[in-house]
C-alpha cells in the first residue's frame, strides 16, 4: 500500500481483513476483555484513518504502524479502567512495562499456534510441564536423544515463527 | 569449528537454553562452547526465546481469538461517521469563508465537497419539474454500509417534515430517514441508506403532504 494508504473506506476494509485478527489477538492478550479488546481494534482504525496520510510505508509495513497504534490504544484504555472507582489493580506492578510483556506473551502464543504440532507438543511437555526426557521419550516411543533434538529444532522454528510476526530482539 | 561433534553437541543447545540438560552433559558441551564461536552465537539466540516463552499461556496455544463478526461493520460505520463530521467541518469552513447569502453559500458547499474520499462514483440527483419554487436536489455517496444522502431542499415553508426513501431495481423501498427543512440555516441533511448505490433504481421524498420522485443514474424523473 502506498502513502495515505487508509485514506480511502475500501482500504481500511481490507486493513481490517489481513490484520484484525492478530490486532484482536494482541488487545485481548493485554486487556483480558472482549468487548474492551474490539473497542482497541476499533479505535486503532480509526486513528489509523484519521493519521491516513500520515503512514509511510518506507518507515514501515502497515502492520507495524496499526501495531504502533494498538499499543498506545491499549494502554489509554488501560489507564482509563485503572481510573474508574472499583476497578482492581491487581498484577498491575507486574512487570516494568506490562504491555511490551503483553505484545511478547501474544507474539510466543501466536507463534506457537504457528509451529507444527510435533515441535509445539514437545515444548509444552517439556518445559511447560517440566516432564523428564525419559518419560516423554517413553510416551512418544522415541528415544531420549530424539527428545533433545526436537526441543532444539522445535525452538529454532519457534524463532523463524516468531521473527514472521515481528518479534524483535 | 564444525565437526560432527559439532552437530551432535548443537542439538543440545534447545536444552541446554532451557536448562534441562543432566550434569554430565552440561559440563560437556560448556566445555566444547569454550571453543565453538558458532555454538555459542547460536546457543545466544535460542537463550533470548527463554524469557518471552516464560510470559506465555500454554492454555493460550490451541486456540487464537477472534473478534465477534460484528466488528467489521462496526468500524465501517464508525470511520464513515468520521468522514461525515469530517464533510462538515469543510462546509463550515467553506461558509465561513464566504459569509454571504444561502443561495451562494450552496454553490460553496457544492464545489467544496467534489473530489473526497468517496469509493466510487457519487451521483447529483436533481428532482424535476417540481411545483412552485420548490427544489430538490441530492448527492448519493456509496459507501461502506450502503448510500449516503445529502439532500438539498429549497421553497418550502421553514419547518415541513421530509421524508426521504430509497427503491431498488428489484423493488424493495427502504426508508432513508427524515428531517425538517430550516430556512436560513444553510447547512443540509446528510441522510443514510442500507440500499446499496448501484442497486438503487429511485428515490423518493416526501416534502409535507407531496411525494416527488427521480431516478437515480438518470436526470429524468420517474413518472410513477
Amino acid at each position: 500500500m502506498s502513502a495515505g494508504a487508509l485514506s480511502k473506506e475500501r482500504d481500511v476494509r481490507e486493513a481490517y481483513s489481513a490484520h484484525a485478527g492478530e490486532l484482536y489477538g494482541f488487545a485481548m492478550r493485554s486487556l483480558g476483555d472482549a468487548g474492551l479488546a474490539e473497542e482497541a481494534v476499533q479505535e486503532t482504525f480509526l486513528r489509523a484513518w484519521r493519521a491516513g496520510n500520515r503512514f509511510d510505508p518506507q518507515i514501515g509495513s502497515l502492520r507495524t504502524w496499526l501495531f504502533a497504534i494498538l499499543r498506545n490504544v491499549v494502554i489509554d484504555l488501560g489507564r482509563a479502567r485503572a481510573a474508574r472507582p472499583g476497578v482492581a489493580k491487581e498484577g498491575a506492578e507486574q512487570s516494568v512495562d506490562p504491555i511490551e510483556d503483553s505484545l511478547l506473551a501474544w507474539q510466543v502464543e501466536e507463534a506457537m499456534r504457528r509451529i507444527g504440532d510435533q515441535h509445539r507438543r514437545i515444548l509444552v511437555e517439556t518445559h511447560y510441564r517440566g516432564r523428564p526426557y525419559a518419560e516423554v521419550a517413553t510416551e512418544l516411543e522415541i528415544p531420549v536423544g530424539t527428545v533433545k533434538s526436537r526441543v532444539y529444532y522445535a525452538l529454532k522454528a519457534l524463532r523463524v515463527a516468531l521473527e514472521e510476526i515481528g518479534y524483535e530482539d | 569449528m564444525k565437526t560432527d561433534n559439532c552437530r551432535e553437541r548443537r542439538e543440545s543447545l534447545g536444552a541446554y537454553a532451557l536448562e534441562q540438560l543432566g550434569d554430565e552433559e552440561r559440563i560437556a558441551l560448556e566445555a566444547h562452547l569454550e571453543g565453538c564461536p558458532d555454538c555459542r552465537a547460536e546457543l545466544e539466540q535460542l537463550s533470548q526465546l527463554v524469557r518471552p516463552m516464560s510470559l506465555a499461556d500454554p492454555a493460550r496455544f490451541d486456540i487464537a481469538p477472534s473478534p465477534s463478526p460484528t466488528l467489521a461493520a462496526r468500524v465501517a460505520a464508525v470511520i464513515a461517521a468520521e468522514r461525515r463530521k469530517e464533510r462538515r467541518r469543510r462546509v463550515g469552513f467553506g461558509f465561513a469563508l464566504g459569509g454571504a447569502a444561502a443561495a451562494v453559500a450552496t454553490v460553496l458547499v457544492l464545489l467544496v465537497l467534489p473530489g473526497d474520499e468517496a469509493e466510487g462514483p457519487e451521483q447529483h440527483v436533481t428532482f424535476a419539474d417540481l411545483p412552485g419554487k420548490l427544489q430538490v436536489s441530492a448527492k448519493l455517496i456509496p459507501n461502506a454500509f450502503g448510500t449516503e444522502i445529502h439532500m438539498y431542499v429549497k421553497g418550502v415553508s421553514s419547518g415541513t417534515l421530509c421524508t426521504v426513501f430509497m427503491r431498488g431495481r428489484n423493488g424493495e423501498r427502504l426508508s432513508a430517514g427524515t428531517f425538517r427543512y430550516r430556512w436560513g440555516d444553510g447547512s443540509y441533511p446528510i441522510l443514510s441508506s442500507a440500499l446499496d448505490l448501484s442497486k438503487t433504481k429511485t428515490m423518493e421524498i416526501e416534502v409535507g403532504k407531496h411525494s416527488f420522485f427521480a431516478r437515480v443514474g438518470g436526470p429524468e424523473p420517474d413518472p410513477t
